[in-house]
């Protein structure tokens, strides 16, 4: 009894003395809740995961940059202005002056061609972003020429990816870091870049302790206005229901994990806003065109059937609480000219009718089998199985039984990337925002996953609309482009999300992009 | 006799953990996976020159036999390999995240030893009354409860409701963690003399720390409660009351060291279960420990990671039921060897 | 009935009537469970998910507009076999081992010990995606992947409680007697080792319940839309304000442990060879 009431004692003490978080008057600290599970590294030569980039857009800059909204035209960020030359095959960008390093070191045309050929010559996950970059030339110390492989293909708004951060060269060589051909074997940067940035940005990487929290600070000599924070610390939070506890207790000013349902509960609450936007992302499901996985589904009219047989609206309004929208096909809208009114127009809508007629096009009118492949994971707080299970019970109603496959991870992207699966459900996310990113892979790796023969005119129908330099123009292939793919139906896109974080009203500015590192912390202040 | 004993238990374990990590690694490569496709990006996957260099990196181009012994070659120098998936040493890796987890484990089962072994005598010795019944409707609540309830039901009464505990997470956000010395949160700001540090990083652990003695408490106060009640039935107890023994002292002096027999057994295996990490625990406490890390290696299929764990854990187990298997004998003189 | 006469009754008897009334509830419900519920268990409406438990939905709906108590109804069939199976396999493979270690020499039990210690270093999650990869997915694999798991847990357990009995005075007049040691440990040893094993048994049910549920992510377990209650526990976890999604599966879990565990307790009373103590 004694060891019990000392226990008791010993615990109440024990919490009483834990400090409790202080609602300071002059707010010098923003906390986000964010899952940061999925960071291996924060080298802008090796960084391909998630939520990194919002972390690396908050301590490096890029040569131009897109603005919440606008993922067509690139603005200028470290650059003030660039110009196609030489023929239409080199953009040629006017550096900014005076900007400076965190180290103080000024920018100059040197530290892009460092940290482009770095990105290249490392080798790692990220190069492929610079397919289409054949060299960097330094003109003059704030002019530097970018040539390109292929002047039709991307690679303007290619730059706006966090990927081409620029970095200091000097204290990036200083720390065993290299562009030379052999930077795959010689460059020993990495280990001090994920602890601390080289970048100019207005925020500095100061640490990051693994699946813990990454701590920033402000960098003094930002070119732009002092960041409105002294410091920023991403903590981590794997559990969205946790997450959501610590915002209501002021212990976190942002949450960005949270599920839809959760996000609905705060819509009232006065101290709190939900702030929103759409996405590039989306979730789509695959079906196979190969005869040796599903007979049927070989049969492209049996495709459509499941494609007219998924009740859209119920998972976007039902399960998603009208939180997303819907592209006709692969190229998410908001870009290449695919709207919602285009979706409307061509995309597919629930049509029981004509996806049993379509059915019985396809000589299997009683219906047929085929399994759905998916991994543990949610997209918007919104779970694959869940998702699963709701067209499992709309493809019930015209005969087509969906055969739910739940898979580990590792096991599901290796089947689906082998091409071994008969239909998977799985998540596509920008790698940079140009359509030419999405209607290529269509065509190209993706297609080998679904056993798709992509005939030569739709091909080349691609690599027009990447190369068509006027936009009228380049919308109307990406749209034709579009309507072949729907009528293939080897992809059916289910969710667009449109993406929400909940933030504390103490600060102001959280806006949201698409363009890949969800929010440029820059923006964020504190409110008055 | 004594020393040759344990000297021929060392060696049969470290054979045992060896075997334990061979084994496991048979096991893994059934998955019909590939760690290096599943953790590249869309669009490297499709870069076979990209793969081919990746899986070389990890020898998984190599015949099974082949990476093996790599393993073993690497694990006589010190060096458990590479993971895929961080790309740091994996004993880095372990470095950094067993700490956490001992620290919460070792809390874990104080708390459950503490509270779980005097009730279990009470609840025997008290049999029928309150406190037996009680202690038994606590501990099934308890140990049938989900852990990740349990732990979120903790964390929205403490933390968001009553608002008396600290955030999930080791420490406060943004706070500066004691000098490393061991990675012990605990030990370290009192290495350090920072007592701010160490108040914080203990009230950090109280919850989860309690969420996991939860679970663990029911199952040792009912086998606490049910071996005494075996003993107390015995005759040598009645011999001793017959002695002349007050209840008291027949509990203390003989109930309770042979009913401690089961209770040390299992409150062992928990320990070390504890040790080998609780990912859904962590997960919801923010608590960067081997739980987690040792689920997301095998849904990585990370080898170099699993092999590692598998390694780290087989010592755990082999070490703790050496340690119970010994107190045996100095709990019940009977049971000697 | 008056306070002191219920008391008198539950001490006459202990708790296990109610346990076995708790069961045999259960298998009741086991029995005619999909008859008598009101909606299919994968009726999926979304338009009328969420709803909190009413006169129509008695338990609510889930996520997808399923009702919750049909689910539960349902899932009695999947989970409380399941569970129950795990245990059971567990418990007799792993205390046939434990016991039969403690009695056999030095030499074997050390080696026999060392096997157990070498399964409890696997890893549980890569065992079963790799059981799930070899093997196949479905109820009998999941349940494997699991027992092969549990199993070292129960042998130690016996294997300490046989040692203390091993040297205790009947068994030595049981072996004066001429009994076999295949007798003696049946007879003699197994009874009165029987309740810390039945403890643990009883409170294992509950967690085999929902680690069973822990697998489904990986295909191994029920496939959905299957109503596991540890699915549905685990399914309902992020629901904070929908508090219901998780709790009725979860009561039907905890009520199914507290019958195993009365149940057990009379059980270990009725195995006990000098009866309930005085």
């Amino acid at each position: 009894m004694k060891t019990v009431r000392l226990l008791v004692a010993f615990l109440v003490l024990a919490a009483c003395a834990s400090p409790v978080p202080a609602m300071a008057a002059a707010k010098t600290t923003l906390v986000l809740g964010v899952d940061i599970s999925d960071t291996r590294t924060f080298d802008p030569a090796r960084q391909f995961e998630y939520s990194p980039p919002i972390t690396m857009r908050a301590a490096y800059e890029t040569l131009v940059t897109m603005t919440p909204g606008d993922y067509v035209r690139v603005k200028p960020l470290l650059a003030k202005s660039w110009k196609l030359v030489d023929g239409g095959k080199a953009w040629q960008f006017q550096l900014r002056e005076g900007v400076k390093f965190a180290s103080g070191n000024p920018l100059t045309a040197e530290d892009v061609k460092f940290s482009f050929e770095r990105l290249q010559n490392v080798k790692d996950q990220p190069a492929d972003l610079t397919e289409n970059l054949a060299a960097v030339e330094v003109v003059d110390p704030l002019t530097v020429k970018l040539v390109m492989v292929d002047k039709n293909q991307p690679l303007l708004n290619v730059l706006a990816s966090i990927t081409f951060a620029v970095v200091d060269s000097k204290t990036v060589q200083a720390q065993g870091g290299t562009s030379a051909k052999d930077a795959e074997k010689a460059d020993k940067a990495t280990a001090w870049l994920d602890a601390h940035s080289a970048g100019t940005g207005p925020y500095t990487l100061t640490s990051w302790v693994r699946n813990s929290e990454v701590v920033l600070e402000r960098n003094k000599s930002y070119w732009r206005a002092p960041a409105a924070f002294e410091r920023v610390v991403l903590r981590h939070s794997g559990d969205s229901a946790a997450q959501l506890l610590a915002l209501r207790r002021s212990d976190i000013d942002a949450a960005l994990n949270l599920t839809p349902d959760q996000l609905d509960g705060l819509a009232k609450e006065p101290s709190l806003r939900l702030v929103s936007g759409t996405s590039l992302d989306y979730m789509y499901m695959t079906l196979t065109g190969s005869a040796e996985l599903n007979k049927a589904l070989a049969n492209r009219a049996a495709r459509q059937a499941v494609a007219h047989a998924i009740d859209y609206d119920g998972i976007i309004k039902g399960l998603m609480g009208g939180h997303a929208i819907r592209p006709a096909s692969f190229i998410p809208v908001g870009l290449g000219g695919s709207t919602e009114a285009f979706t409307r127009e061509v995309g597919y809508r629930q049509d029981l009718a004509k996806a049993k007629k379509l059915l019985a096009d396809a000589g299997v009118a009683s219906g047929f089998t085929f399994k759905v492949s998916y991994g543990k994971a949610s997209i918007a707080g919104t779970s694959y199985d869940l998702v699963a299970q709701k067209i499992q019970s709309d493809l019930a109603r015209v005969g087509i039984t969906a055969e739910l496959d739940p898979l580990d991870q590792a096991t599901l992207r290796t089947q689906y990337k082998e091409g071994k699966t008969q239909s998977v459900l799985t998540f596509w996310n920008p790698d940079a925002p140009d359509a030419y990113l999405w209607a290529q892979p269509a065509v190209g790796r993706v297609s080998k996953r679904v056993h798709w023969a992509v005939p030569k005119e739709v091909a080349d129908l691609v690599t027009r609309a990447g190369g068509e330099a006027d936009a009228a123009k380049q919308t109307a292939l990406y749209r034709e482009f579009q309507k072949i793919l729907v009528d293939q139906a080897n992809y059916v896109i289910l969710i667009q999300p449109v993406y929400r974080v909940a933030t504390s009203k103490a600060i102001t500015g959280y806006a949201l992009t698409a363009a890949g590192w969800q929010v440029d912390l820059y923006d964020v202040k504190p409110a008055k | 006799m004594r020393l040759r004993y344990v000297a021929t238990r060392v060696v049969a374990s470290v054979l045992m953990a060896l075997a334990a990590t061979l084994v496991v690694f048979l096991i893994a490569h059934t998955v019909p996976a590939d760690p290096i496709l599943a953790q590249l990006g869309d669009k490297a996957s499709a870069n076979a020159e990209l793969v081919a260099r990746f899986r070389a990196r990890w020898a998984l181009d190599r015949p099974l036999w082949e990476q093996y012994a790599i393993f073993v070659g690497r694990l006589a120098q010190g060096d458990l390999g590479e993971s895929i998936a961080s790309r740091r040493p994996v004993l880095v890796d372990i470095g950094q995240y067993a700490p956490a987890t001992i620290e919460l484990a070792t809390l874990a089962a104080l708390l459950t030893l503490l509270v779980g072994v005097p009730l279990g005598v009470l609840a025997a010795v008290k049999r029928d009354g309150w406190l037996d019944h009680g202690a038994r409707l606590a501990c099934l609540v308890g140990v049938s409860a989900p852990t990740f309830w349990l732990a979120f039901i903790v964390l929205a009464l403490f933390y968001g409701g009553l608002q008396i505990a600290p955030s999930p997470g080791r420490l406060d956000a943004g706070a500066v963690p004691p000098p490393h010395v061991t990675g012990l949160f605990l030990l370290d700001s009192l290495l350090a003399r920072d007592w701010p540090t160490f108040r914080s990083a203990l009230a950090h652990m109280l919850l989860p720390a309690a969420v996991l003695a939860a679970s663990t408490l029911g199952l040792i106060t009912r086998t606490t409660r049910a071996a005494m009640l075996d003993v107390l039935g015995q005759d040598y107890v009645r011999v001793a009351r017959a002695k002349g023994l007050t209840e008291g002292g027949v509990v203390r002096g003989h109930a309770v060291p042979n009913a401690l027999l089961p209770v040390v057994t299992l409150g062992g295996l928990a320990y070390a279960e504890l040790l080998a990490g609780t990912v859904l625990t962590e997960t919801i406490f923010s608590w960067p420990g081997l739980g987690r890390y040792t689920y997301q290696s095998a849904i990585a299929l990370d080898f170099p990671a699993i092999m590692g764990v598998t390694l780290l854990v087989a010592v755990i187990y082999l070490a703790m039921n050496f340690v119970v298997d010994v107190s045996y004998s100095w709990l019940d003189p009977r049971v000697t060897r | 009935m008056a306070g002191p006469a219920r008391h008198a009754l539950i001490r006459r008897h202990g708790l296990g009537p109610l346990g076995a009334g708790i069961i045999l509830a259960w298998l009741v419900v086991l029995a005619i469970g999909p008859r008598i519920a009101p909606y299919s268990f994968r009726a999926v409406d979304v338009l009328t998910r969420l709803q909190a438990p009413s006169a129509d939905h008695y338990f609510g709906t889930d996520a997808l507009g399923r009702d919750v108590f049909s689910r539960v109804l349902v899932g009695t069939r999947i989970s409380l076999p399941s569970g129950f199976a795990v245990v059971l396999v567990a418990a007799l493979f792993g205390t046939l081992y434990g016991s039969v270690a403690a009695y056999a020499g030095a030499k074997p039990e050390e080696a026999m010990m060392r096997v157990t210690d070498l399964f409890l270093s696997f890893p549980p999650l890569l065992l079963a995606m790799a059981i799930a990869a070899a093997l196949g997915k479905g109820v009998g694999n999941t349940i494997l992947a699991m027992a092969v798991v549990w199993w070292p847990k129960y042998a130690r357990l016996a294997r300490s409680l046989v040692l203390v009995q091993r040297s205790v005075e009947y068994v030595e007049a049981a072996h004066a007697l001429g009994h076999g040691p295949v007798r003696t440990l049946v007879r003699h040893i197994v009874p009165n080792v029987m309740g810390p094993i039945v403890v643990l048994l009883t409170l294992d049910v509950g967690n085999s319940m929902i680690t069973f549920a822990g697998l489904s992510f990986l295909g191994l377990g029920v496939v959905p839309p299957a109503p596991e209650w540890g699915a549905m526990v685990s399914d309902g976890q992020v629901l904070v304000e929908q508090w219901w999604v998780s709790t009725f599966p979860g009561l039907a879990i905890f009520t199914v442990v507290v019958g195993f565990n009365f149940l057990g307790d009379a059980l270990r009373d009725w195995l006990d060879p000098r009866g309930r103590r005085a």
